[in-house]
């Protein structure tokens, strides 16, 4: 009985393995005899190893070495796929997730979905298909899973697979003349590209950025790569303590950010003219800027002050002290609004960073009377706005003298780019002949009208007064008339 | 001081002999009733117009007409020229009140029945100065070429417009082209300063010849106790000298607003910009805006406003010819259905006025 029962499971075993695994894809067979190459590819693409046959997306009859039979159309073969075919092929199973789970795969099913809103979806120049296929990224006979190097899409094949269309100049001039086609070769100049090709696939490639099969313009708000999305998107990796822990930087960029004045202007007033990461590191070739560009970095946006920075006394006193320009004073991903607090004397003005009475003394008497400037003219213009508002709040007409108060803030804000060149002159016809004089007009102008309205009030007093006392003389004269 | 008055009075009688002058005058009557009051506001609206011209004249020594200038001058008068501020705060407060003293003028006049025979033209003469003074007040408040005054010209000229037929016309007539442009600042500008003071001023003449001639209107009620000596008072100078004490008052009232409630000028005029929110028209033209917004969108397939423009226009045509259609007062018969289509007007206009102001 004992032998009968093992004889039994003996039985059940082999023919359960046959079911899987031995059931013959006469397909298969004959085309790796005859040594084709799709056939040699498939041999150890993953789909033939879940032991699906040519014919899932061919077609034909894979039980018959019939050529006859099994390339039979009457049988369903279909041949190459074309066009939208192919990935009509990849669909049926893929966004399928009760197929997905019958081969025993816990892959996502919504490649579809999230490729048909990608920007890879749109029409190809014949209008009769989309520009890419499954197989574009993917390969067709010899895919294997992501996590594999020989991958087309593992994260170190990547950059090289997404070049193929990308750094093809004739090609991609079809569909957007102005995208740039070096992405790649800035991209192996990038920390990430330099990291990539050493083999480390955890580094930011095309996808860690742009996504996948989501793909979307850079434009659309909803990219990974839209301005106000990028330093979400590069946070991910390099705000991640874990993650980032070999590579030895910081992980507080984001958060520092933030809170910065560049990041409060992306991120809460959403001015996607304020710089993102990518303004200042680059995107493709992205690296940390070096302490001589810096300020050529900031310049692309803050020319004058670069300018004036560049030709002022501190330029040499930097280069020779290997200070990095603007950050030195100003700091990097943390640079707060400059106030007056920064220029000066005091403690916490970054002048007394190099310049004591004691150090460097010329700087020091400079920054003193710079800062002594700048709080009579922020003082002055305070009392404008107010005597402005005031003769405003009286109701007398005064909006030229209003519209001077524009010019008083923007001799102050010039002083904020004047005072890189460190030369009191320049600062004081900023300052003194541009921003003091216009709050003395403004402050005459001001008090004028008050003392006009004032006048006004008392010359209707006196009009009144005259004036009534004329009626009461008539009135008294035609009393006296009728009297009569 | 009554020496020196007499002496140059008798030196200027001697060259124009003044005393036939003041004789004439002193031999008009001017009726004394518990009415009589009423009399004051055509001598006010005189007054006021008065005002008006002379400070509309000051005005135009620094006024520009044109839409690159017009609110830059206005701006430049309320804080360059000397008292410019002045000029113009009363020249607007003076046009409200002197609207103001056209209605009272004109319904006092209704309900005492004065416009019947023989002042009927008197009163079709006033009726016309009536229509012109809103044709001022329209044609003046574009011209500071703000934005209130843009969108609400455009409003109005639009109102204008959507009468049958003529509407059109009228409308490209107002505007000197499809749109409110600098071609409308250019011709109602024109209108308010010269065409506009130059009917007016023929017909207010035509007015006071009638005036003259017929004699100051006596309340019908008087009329019927014939025999009976009605109280007079003589023109010169006793009426005269009440008008001047009416009108010292009104100047006092005048000043006090001009100097506490100077008009604002606001935003300049732009085009292109949306249009803000709550434009109204000036206030005697609101209780018409107010009936057009309470209209519904059609009645009997006509549009609802088509029909309101259209009733406003008879009731125009129809107050104009008062003085044709009630003959009973004419007959010196008692006409009670005017006197209470006469207080309906005066309520209608009361109420859709404070509707309008608060809405």
């Amino acid at each position: 009985m004992k032998n009968l029962i093992f004889l039994f499971l003996i039985t059940s075993v082999i023919t359960v393995q046959s079911q899987n695994v031995t059931r013959e894809d006469k397909c298969f067979t004959c085309h790796e005899m005859l040594g084709d190459k799709p056939a040699d590819l498939f041999k150890n693409d993953v789909h033939h190893l879940k032991g699906i046959s040519c014919s899932a997306c061919h077609g034909g009859d894979n039980t018959s070495d019939d050529i006859e039979v099994a390339m039979n159309r009457k049988k369903g073969f279909t041949g190459v796929p074309k066009g939208d075919e192919i990935s009509e092929k990849c669909i049926a199973c893929h966004a399928n997730q009760n197929k997905m789970k019958s081969f025993g795969s816990n892959l996502p099913t919504n490649q579809y979905q999230n490729i048909k809103s990608s920007v890879h979806w749109r029409l190809a120049l014949s209008g009769k298909e989309h520009i890419v296929q499954c197989t574009t990224c993917h390969n067709a006979h010899g895919i294997v899973s992501v996590k594999n190097p020989r991958s087309p899409v593992y994260p170190l094949n990547i950059p090289r697979t997404c070049s193929k269309c990308h750094s093809n100049e004739v090609f991609m001039r079809s569909f957007n003349p102005s995208l740039p086609v070096d992405q790649y070769q800035k991209y192996k100049t990038s920390q990430h590209g330099i990291l990539n090709s050493k083999g480390d696939s955890k580094v930011a490639q095309c996808a860690s950025c742009h996504g996948s099969h989501n793909i979307l313009p850079v434009k659309d708000v909803n990219s990974k790569v839209y301005p106000l999305n990028i330093p979400a998107t590069c946070s991910k990796c390099h705000s991640d303590v874990k993650y980032m822990k070999n590579y030895k930087i910081p992980t507080d960029q984001y958060t520092k950010f933030a809170s910065s004045v560049h990041g409060k202007a992306l991120l809460e007033k959403k001015d996607i003219n304020a710089p993102a990461c990518n303004d200042c590191h680059g995107n493709h070739g992205a690296v940390p800027p070096g302490v001589e560009s810096i300020s050529k970095v900031c310049g692309s946006c803050h020319a004058l002050n670069a300018e004036l920075f560049s030709s002022s006394p501190h330029k040499k006193v930097f280069d020779e002290k290997n200070y990095p320009e603007c950050e030195t004073c100003h700091s990097n991903h943390d640079i707060i609004e400059p106030t007056i607090k920064m220029l000066g004397v005091t403690q916490e003005a970054v002048c007394s960073k190099c310049h004591k009475e004691t150090e460097n003394k010329k700087g020091f008497l400079i920054a003193r009377q710079m800062r002594e400037l700048l709080e009579r003219l922020e003082a002055e213009e305070k009392n404008a706005i107010k005597l402005v508002n005031e003769a405003e709040q009286k109701g007398m007409e005064i909006s030229e003298t209003k519209f001077k108060l524009k010019d008083i803030r923007q001799a102050r804000l010039e002083t904020r780019t004047i005072v890189h060149s460190f030369d009191l002159e320049k600062f004081k016809e900023v300052a003194e002949a541009k921003g003091l004089a216009t709050t003395k007009i403004v402050i005459e102008e001001a008090k004028a009208a008050i003392d006009d309205f004032y006048f006004r009030r008392y010359g209707l007093i006196v009009f009144i007064f005259i004036n009534s006392l004329l009626a009461i003389s008539i009135f008294l004269y035609i009393k006296k008339l009728e009297k009569k | 001081m009554e020496k020196i008055i007499k002496s140059m009075y008798s030196w200027i009688d001697e060259r124009l002999q003044l005393q036939d002058l003041v004789n004439f005058m002193g031999k008009k009557y001017v009726p004394i009733h518990r009415h009589s009051v009423w009399y004051y506001f055509g001598g006010l609206s005189l007054f006021l117009f008065i005002v008006q011209v002379v400070t509309g004249i000051l005005l135009l020594f620094y006024y520009k007409g044109s839409a690159d200038l017009a609110f830059e001058s206005v701006q430049f008068i309320m804080s360059k020229v000397q008292f410019g501020w002045l000029i113009r705060s009363i020249h607007a407060w003076s046009a409200n009140l002197f609207i103001f003293a056209i209605f009272v003028h004109m319904f006092s006049v209704y309900f005492e029945k004065a416009y019947r025979k023989p002042r009927e033209l008197t009163w079709v003469t006033g009726m016309i100065m009536f229509f012109l003074a809103l044709g001022f007040g329209f044609s003046g408040y574009l011209l500071p070429w703000n934005e209130l005054a843009f969108f609400a010209t455009k409003v109005g000229s639009d109102i204008a417009g959507a009468i049958p037929i003529i509407g059109e016309p009228i409308k490209i007539f107002i505007r000197g082209g499809e749109d409110v442009t600098g071609a409308t600042l250019s011709r109602l500008f024109g209108f308010h300063v010269a065409l506009l003071p130059g009917i007016f001023t023929m017909v207010l003449l035509i007015h006071l010849i009638l005036i003259q001639r017929q004699g100051i209107s006596e309340p019908m009620h008087l009329e019927r106790f014939e025999g009976k000596e009605i109280k007079k008072m003589p023109f010169f100078p006793n009426f005269l000298l009440r008008d001047i004490l009416f009108w010292l008052l009104v100047l006092n009232l005048l000043a006090i607003l001009a100097v506490f409630f100077p008009p604002e000028l606001g935003k300049k005029a732009d085009p292109f910009a949306p249009a803000p929110a709550g434009i109204k028209p000036e206030w005697y033209f609101l209780f018409m805006f107010q009936t057009l917004k309470y209209l519904p969108a059609n009645i009997l397939f006509i549009e609802g406003e088509v029909v309101g423009i259209m009733l406003f226009g008879l009731a125009g045509i129809l107050w104009l010819l008062v003085p044709f259609l009630d003959k009973k007062s004419s007959r010196g018969e008692e006409n009670v259905l005017i006197n209470y289509i006469g207080i309906f007007v005066v309520v209608f206009i009361i109420v859709l006025t404070i509707l309008g102001w608060l809405s």
